[in-house]
């Protein structure tokens, strides 16, 4: 199994005229994946690499049946076009793109949440079942099928932590990106409770960052009787106070949201901390084996 | 366009919360002698430096003056400091407040509550980080604020009825800044109950969402500007889409991608050595981005030694590697550098640098080491 993303996926690309469109119907279908249908306004009736290309998201969906979208339109269209997805009954979206309004990105939440669809972003690089489906721009060869889930705030240190799990044979169910900004759709919350349910999803693996609470949900989640086991990465330890490290959300403004108190609350709810990318195998690892002790 | 979140000065917070109705003191916006000179006030009255970052009350950025020579005193002082690194615009003189009580403020984003939330704390002032947080009412989408779900809150922490139910009209005010203006916080520290019970906004911090300025010119204006007053390497690393935070260590560190790039800076730390900034080039990893890399770190005195640490997903890194062969066959500086191309065609990078007489290295970890090792030999 895996979460939200498997390979019944059929996916819809919204701008797949623009440049990431096109690049992604190629990587994609490399990925497994099945490329049913793109959106371009005016230009329905024309073709992508062989996909058909349809002018609003609800006749792609009705012609194909698509049931997920990954949408690559600038900040100032993203919010129209991520509502026209899920107005369309799209069930799962991804939305990669940056530098959207904070506003914006509360509406798509709580669009995606009173449709009961499930938005992945802004500012990720999206969502992977490894060997099943990609809904996103992340570098397939950093990833391989097994037991554990990942989460992570940060695309490029998934693509490099995901590939040196991989490289230590520790596969992934999924690892969904949910973004270095403060408003979310799925958060970390969210992404544990999808990856408690799927079964095959043995531990799960948190890479963080400073600045924002996020991580806290973790901690919380690792304080269950019936929690799945968990390993976390947290970045930013040597970052200074009140200085914005290239995600809106990672900046301490209060002590809460530094590194010490993350990893304290995390460590004390038994959550196996790696203290830098070098550990993280290691702690995914032991993470993994507390899974495969029989019940007590 | 890296997001990010700008700050206003109090001043121009201020002109923000008066729109919205919200009682200010009545200021003087000085910038000049001649302007102390010809300013009329009464005294006593308070002076407080006009910059966009926060604790300058505790670095002795805000004064009280009680007479003319005082405030002229205060004026050269302040406009002598620096705050976080910021020489003050201009210094703000306000009536100084018959003060009953502080109370904190403020309307900012709560993630976890996918949208706004309100901050209050019967106890304000400059020591608020010292006392117990701030009670919080998170509400999400602006539409969603219920007064009386926050009076239901607040009546356990706020005795005062008149207090509290001036509170709560007050909250709905600052949201309705908030969203007008696209801020992601408006905080009023010290919000002071007067001694006729009336609320008054001693301070603001009014942060904007520089993401919306492609629809408030008010916003896109305010970037330029700060744009222009930011130092001149943070100003041509915005212009060129990478992004710099300077910090104080000896390691110059060139990465990609915010969470690698600090995942990288705890890498240098453990290994006993300290980075010399954030800067990631993922925005534009191109000849003209490395290219303006390499100049900014090899001009800056504190940097050292060089680590170059990119890991290709999209990115190919031969391509890379081709750029920094051709920036390293032309450069002036002595200083060590140490490369570590992984991902996407790195064989081909290696193949290419080892020709060119450069070592590849082959996981981060060995490349940190290495640059650890030859600045501790240069400083030897």
């Amino acid at each position: 199994m895996s979460i939200l993303l498997d390979a019944a996926a059929r996916v819809l690309i919204v701008g797949i005229t623009g440049k990431f469109g096109t690049f992604s119907v190629k990587d994609l279908a490399q990925s497994d994946t099945k490329v049913v249908a793109g959106v371009a306004p005016g230009r329905g009736g024309q073709a992508v690499e062989g996909v058909p290309v349809f002018s609003g998201v609800a006749a792609a969906v009705k012609e194909t049946g698509a049931n997920a979208a990954l949408v690559y339109v600038p900040a100032v269209a993203a919010l129209d076009a991520v509502l026209e997805t899920i107005e369309a009954g799209c069930p799962l979206i991804a939305y990669p793109g940056d530098g959207l309004p904070v506003v914006d990105a509360m509406e798509m939440r709580a669009a995606a949440l009173g449709h009961g669809a499930h938005l992945v972003g802004p500012n990720s690089p999206g969502l992977i079942s490894p060997g099943k489906a990609k809904l996103g721009f992340m570098p397939s060869f950093c990833y391989a099928p097994g037991p554990i889930g990942v989460i992570s705030r940060s695309g490029s240190l998934s693509y490099e932590a995901c590939f040196r799990l991989s490289a230590a044979g520790l596969g992934q169910t999924s690892v969904i990106g949910i973004g270095g900004d403060p408003v979310r759709g799925v958060n970390a919350t969210e992404a544990i409770a999808l990856f408690h349910d799927d079964p095959q999803t043995r531990a799960i693996v948190y890479l963080g960052e400073i600045g924002g609470s996020e991580e806290y949900a973790l901690a919380e989640y690792a304080k269950r009787a019936d929690a799945k086991p968990s390993a976390a990465l947290l970045v930013g330890r040597t970052a200074p106070v009140g200085k914005k490290m290239g995600h809106a959300a990672a900046m301490i403004g209060s002590y809460a949201e530094g590194w010490a108190a993350k990893v304290e609350a995390l460590d004390r709810a038994g959550v196996v901390i790696a203290r830098d990318l070098d550990g993280l195998a290691g702690a995914a690892a032991s993470a993994l084996a507390r899974a495969m002790e029989p019940a007590a | 366009m890296h997001y990010a979140f700008m700050m206003l000065t109090e001043s121009r917070g201020k002109a923000l919360l008066r729109a919205a109705a919200v009682p200010t003191p009545a200021s003087h916006e000085l910038r000049s002698l001649d302007d102390v000179r010809a300013c009329a006030v009464e005294y006593p009255v308070a002076v407080k430096a006009q910059v966009a970052s926060g604790g300058r009350g505790k670095a002795g950025g805000i004064r009280k003056a009680s007479s003319a020579p005082e405030l002229e005193d205060a004026f050269g002082a302040i406009m002598g400091m620096t705050f976080a690194g910021e020489a003050p615009s201009s210094v703000l003189v306000e009536g100084w407040l018959e003060i009953e009580r502080e109370l904190y403020l403020a309307v900012t984003i709560d993630g976890s509550a996918g949208g706004f939330c309100v901050l209050y704390s019967p106890r304000g002032g400059i020591d608020i980080e010292d006392g117990p947080p701030p009670l919080s009412y998170p509400f999400g989408l602006a539409r969603n604020f219920r007064a009386h779900a926050l009076r239901r809150l607040l009546e356990p922490i706020e005795r005062d009825v008149k207090v509290r139910e001036r509170v709560i009209s007050m909250a709905r005010r600052l949201l309705e800044v908030a969203t007008s203006n696209e801020c992601t916080t408006v905080e009023i520290n010290p919000l002071v109950v007067s001694r006729n019970g009336s609320l008054v906004a001693a301070d603001a911090k009014i942060v904007l969402d520089e993401a919306a300025a492609f629809r408030k010119a008010a916003t896109a204006a305010a970037i330029t500007a700060s744009r222009e007053k930011a130092e001149r390497e943070i100003r041509l690393c915005e212009e060129a889409n990478l992004m710099l935070v300077w910090l104080d260590g000896e390691i110059g560190l060139i990465s990609g991608g915010a969470g690698m790039t600090m995942a990288a800076m705890d890498a240098i730390d453990g290994a006993g050595a300290r980075p010399s900034c954030f800067l990631d080039v993922s925005g534009n990893p191109t000849p003209a981005g490395f290219a303006l890399a390499f100049d900014l770190l090899d001009r800056a005195p504190k940097v050292k030694g060089i680590l170059v640490s990119m890991f290709g997903g999209g990115l190919h890194t031969d391509r890379v590697a081709k750029t920094i062969i051709e920036i390293l066959k032309t450069r002036s500086s002595t200083k060590p550098v140490t490369l570590r191309l992984n991902g996407t065609r790195s064989d081909i990078a290696t193949a290419l640098l080892r020709e060119a007489g450069y070592r590849n290295h082959a996981t981060l970890e060995s490349a940190v080491a290495d640059i650890v090792r030859s600045v501790a030999g240069v400083a030897q």
